[in-house]
C-alpha cells in the first residue's frame, strides 16, 4: 500500500508527490481493482453509464469533502469516538448528495434508490479517511480524495460501458447497436448496426461480478507486480 | 487522550451543527421536492397515451405537463360501485387537495377493497374523442408493480400501457417498463368481448390470440403473471364505472 | 407462518451477499478460510438481528411525520441509522469481550469490519423501503444475517480448495474470487421466484 504520509510542507505547491497522490489511485492502487474496497455500489448501479456516471460524481464529492473535513479535525477528533465523527461527517455529504439529486435529477434518484445510502458504508471512504486524511493535511487529503474518487469512477464507468453496451445495445440510454434497424435514425448509412440481439444477461447483477473479474485479470496481466501469491 | 468530558461536548456540538445544517437544507429543499415528485407521477401518467400526444412525456418540460394536464385532462376519483365521489371525500380519505393526482395508489390498495378509491383521468382529443386513463397495481416477483391503461372512446380497445415497478429484475422483470417493443404490444388489445369482461392476457411461449393475449417475457414469467393478475383484478375494478359510462 | 416467509425469502431468494451483492468489501477481504469466514459470520447475524429492530424503532417512533416529533425528520435517517450500527457493533464488542473471553478472541476482530459492512446499513434500508413492521424486520434481520453467513462460507470453502487449482497467474486471488461469486449469483438467480409461501 502507498498510504506513505506526505512530508510536512508550508503552503500549497503541485510536485511529485502531490501528483503521484492522484494518479496513482488511477492505476497501481486502484480502489477497485487493487484495494477492493467499494465494490457494493459499484456492482448495482453499473447496468447503465448514465447511473455510473451519477454514482461516480457522488462518491467524489463525498470522498474530497470527507477527506477535507476530517483533516482539518484531525487534531481535535477525541480517539475514543473516532469512527463515529468519521460516519457522522460521512453520513452527513451522503444525505446532502441525496436531497440534492432528488431536487435536480429525480429520475436518477429514483433509479438509484437506497444505493446512494449505501455510500455512507462505501468502504473507499471510510478506508480512505483511517489511511490517509488522519495522518495528512487538508491539502493533500483533498488531492488524495481526487485520485481514490476518479480512480473508482472509471473503472464503475468502464464495467457499465460494457453492461449497457452488449446488454441493452445503448451507451447513456442512446441505441448503438440492436436486433433491427428500426432503432436507426438513418437506416441507409449504417444498416450494419442492425444484428446485434442484446444479451439480457449483461444486465443482471452477477455479470458485473464478471467484468470486474476479468477487469482484474486484465489489470494484473498488465502489471505483474499487483498479483497477490496466496 | 481527552477527558470523557470534551468527548462528550465534541460530539453534541457537532451533532447539533450537522442536524441544523441538514434541516435548514430539507426545509429548503422541500418544496422542489414535492414538484419533481407530481411531476413524475404526471409523466407517468401520459405516458400510458404518449401515442396520442405531440412529444414524448418524457421530453417534455414542466410547464407542457401541467397545461396539458389543466387544459386537456379531466380527473376524476370513483368509488368502487363506480360512482363518481365528491372532492371533500378524497379530502377525508387524507389526500389534502381532492384530485385523482393526490390519491397515493400505495396507501389506498391497503385500505378494506369496498372503501378504495379509483383516480380515473380522461383526456380530451382535439377532435373531441375522449381517452380514458385507468389505474391497476399487483405484485410482480419481488415487490409491487402497477401501471396506467388508457383506453379509447369505446371504452375497450386499449390505447397504450406503461407499466413501472418497485423492485423487478433489471433486464428481466423491469423489462415491462424498459421495454417498448413489449408493452406496445398492448396497444390495439381489446378488454370485452362483447360484454363479458376479458382482460388481457400475458401468455408465456407468445400470444395465441390476436385480441385479448400478448407474448410473454422470456425469464420473468412471475412479472408477467403478476401483470396478467393485475390487470384482470384492477381493470374489473372499473368495471360499474365502464359499464355506466357505455349505457 | 408470515415471519417463516420472510425469513426464508431473505435467507435463499433475496439473499444480501448473492442476489444484492451487498457486504463484498468484506465478503471478499475474509473469505480466505473457513474459519475466519464463520466468525465474521456469525457476527454480521447477530448484528443484523439486534440493529434491524432498533433502527425500526427509531424510523417508525422518531423519524416519520406519525412519530413523536410529529414531523418528517427522515432527512435525519441515515445519520441515525449508522450511529446505531456503529454504537451496537461497539456495545456488542464490549460485552463480548467483558463476559466471554473466548469468543471475543476469536470474533474480536472482526466486529468493527461490520460498521461498514454494506449489508447491515442496506439491510436497515431496505426494510424501510419495504415498509416491513416491526416482527417482520426481526425476521428480515435474521434470515439477511443467515443468508450472509451461508454466502461467505460457501465462497470461503470453494476458495480453500482452489488453491490446488492451477488458476492463470494473472486471476489468482481476488480475480477468481469476483468470477466464483458471480457465478454463485447465477446460481442464486435459480431459486428466483419460488414462493416460500407455497410450502
Amino acid at each position: 500500500m502507498a498510504d506513505v504520509k506526505v512530508a510536512e510542507k508550508s503552503g500549497i505547491t503541485f510536485g511529485k508527490k502531490e501528483r503521484k497522490l492522484l494518479t496513482d489511485p488511477l492505476s497501481d492502487n486502484n480502489p477497485i481493482t487493487v484495494q477492493v474496497l467499494g465494490i457494493c455500489s459499484a456492482l448495482a448501479v453499473t447496468t447503465g453509464m448514465k447511473n455510473a456516471a451519477v454514482m461516480a460524481v457522488a462518491v467524489v464529492f463525498v470522498a474530497v469533502l470527507s477527506n477535507f473535513f476530517t483533516s482539518l479535525l484531525r487534531n481535535s477528533i477525541p480517539k475514543q469516538v473516532r469512527m463515529i465523527v468519521q460516519l457522522v461527517i460521512i453520513a452527513t455529504l451522503v444525505t446532502i448528495v441525496e436531497l440534492t439529486l432528488k431536487a435536480v435529477d429525480f429520475e436518477s434518484y429514483k433509479q438509484l434508490s437506497v444505493f446512494i445510502g449505501l455510500i455512507i458504508t462505501n468502504c473507499i471512504i471510510m478506508g480512505r479517511l483511517e489511511a490517509f486524511a488522519l495522518a495528512n493535511k487538508p491539502y493533500e487529503s483533498i488531492l488524495d480524495g481526487i485520485g481514490n474518487g476518479v480512480g473508482y469512477g472509471i473503472i464503475l464507468l468502464i464495467v457499465a460501458f460494457f453492461r449497457e453496451f452488449f446488454g441493452k445495445g445503448e451507451i447513456f440510454g442512446f441505441k448503438i447497436i440492436g436486433p433491427t434497424n428500426e432503432f436507426l435514425l438513418d437506416t441507409t448509412t449504417s444498416t450494419w448496426m442492425g444484428w446485434y440481439a442484446s444479451n439480457n444477461l449483461m444486465v443482471l447483477f452477477p455479470s458485473a461480478m464478471f467484468v470486474i473479474g476479468i477487469l482484474i485479470w486484465v489489470h494484473r496481466a498488465w502489471k505483474p507486480h499487483l498479483v497477490d501469491i496466496s | 487522550m481527552h477527558s470523557t468530558r470534551s468527548v462528550i461536548t465534541f460530539v453534541l456540538i457537532m451533532t447539533l451543527l450537522v442536524a441544523l445544517a441538514l434541516a435548514g437544507m430539507y426545509s429548503g429543499l422541500k418544496p422542489i421536492h414535492k414538484k419533481n415528485e407530481a411531476l413524475y407521477s404526471k409523466k407517468a401518467t401520459l405516458s400510458a397515451i404518449s401515442a396520442h400526444l405531440p412529444t414524448q412525456p418524457s421530453a417534455m418540460a414542466e410547464d407542457e405537463v401541467i397545461s396539458l394536464f389543466n387544459n386537456k385532462i379531466e380527473q376524476k376519483v370513483l368509488n368502487m360501485k363506480g360512482q363518481e365521489v365528491d372532492a371533500s371525500v378524497v379530502e377525508s380519505a387524507g389526500y389534502p387537495g381532492g384530485k385523482a393526482e393526490n390519491i397515493d395508489m400505495a396507501k389506498e390498495v391497503k385500505k378494506p377493497l369496498d372503501e378504495q378509491l379509483l383516480p380515473l383521468y380522461v383526456y380530451n382529443k382535439d377532435n373531441g374523442e375522449k381517452l380514458y386513463i385507468l389505474y391497476v397495481r399487483g405484485k410482480g416477483l419481488w415487490d409491487e408493480i402497477w401501471g396506467c391503461v388508457a383506453l379509447e372512446g369505446d371504452l375497450n380497445t386499449i390505447a397504450g400501457v406503461a407499466f413501472d415497478h418497485k423492485a423487478e429484475t433489471p433486464g428481466l422483470g423491469a423489462e415491462i417498463k424498459d421495454n417498448k417493443s413489449w408493452y406496445s404490444q398492448f396497444t390495439g388489445k381489446k378488454i370485452y368481448d362483447g360484454d363479458t369482461f376479458k382482460s388481457v392476457y400475458v401468455r408465456k411461449g407468445g400470444a395465441k390470440d390476436d385480441v385479448y393475449e400478448v407474448d410473454g417475457i422470456s425469464g420473468a414469467t412471475i412479472t408477467a403473471d403478476g401483470v396478467t393478475e393485475m390487470l384482470e383484478r384492477g381493470l374489473e375494478y372499473y368495471e360499474p364505472y365502464l359499464k355506466s359510462v357505455k349505457s | 407462518m408470515e415471519l417463516l416467509n420472510i425469513f426464508t425469502k431473505a435467507a435463499f431468494i433475496e439473499n444480501l451477499a448473492l442476489s444484492y451483492f451487498l457486504g463484498m468489501c468484506s465478503y471478499l477481504a475474509v473469505s480466505k478460510t473457513v474459519k475466519t469466514a464463520f466468525g465474521l459470520g456469525l457476527a454480521v447475524i447477530f448484528v443484523l438481528g439486534i440493529t434491524m429492530p432498533i433502527n425500526w424503532v427509531i424510523n417508525t417512533y422518531l423519524l416519520s411525520e406519525g412519530g413523536i416529533f410529529a414531523t418528517d425528520l427522515t432527512f435525519l435517517r441515515f445519520i441515525l441509522f449508522i450511529a446505531v450500527i456503529a454504537s451496537m457493533v461497539q456495545l456488542v464488542e464490549m460485552v463480548v469481550e467483558k463476559f466471554s473471553p473466548s469468543l471475543y478472541n476469536s470474533l474480536g476482530i472482526f466486529l468493527p469490519l461490520i460498521t461498514v459492512n454494506c449489508a447491515i446499513l442496506g439491510g436497515s434500508l431496505f426494510m424501510v423501503s419495504k415498509e416491513y413492521n416491526f416482527s417482520e424486520s426481526v425476521a428480515f434481520g435474521l434470515g439477511g444475517g443467515f443468508g450472509w453467513f451461508l454466502a461467505i462460507i460457501a465462497i470461503a470453502a470453494i476458495r480453500e480448495k482452489i488453491k490446488y487449482s492451477a488458476v492463470p497467474p494473472a486471476l489468482r486471488g481476488l480475480g477468481m474470487a469476483f468470477l466464483l461469486t458471480g457465478l454463485m449469483g447465477l446460481a442464486f438467480m435459480s431459486l428466483m421466484g419460488i414462493d416460500p409461501a407455497a410450502f
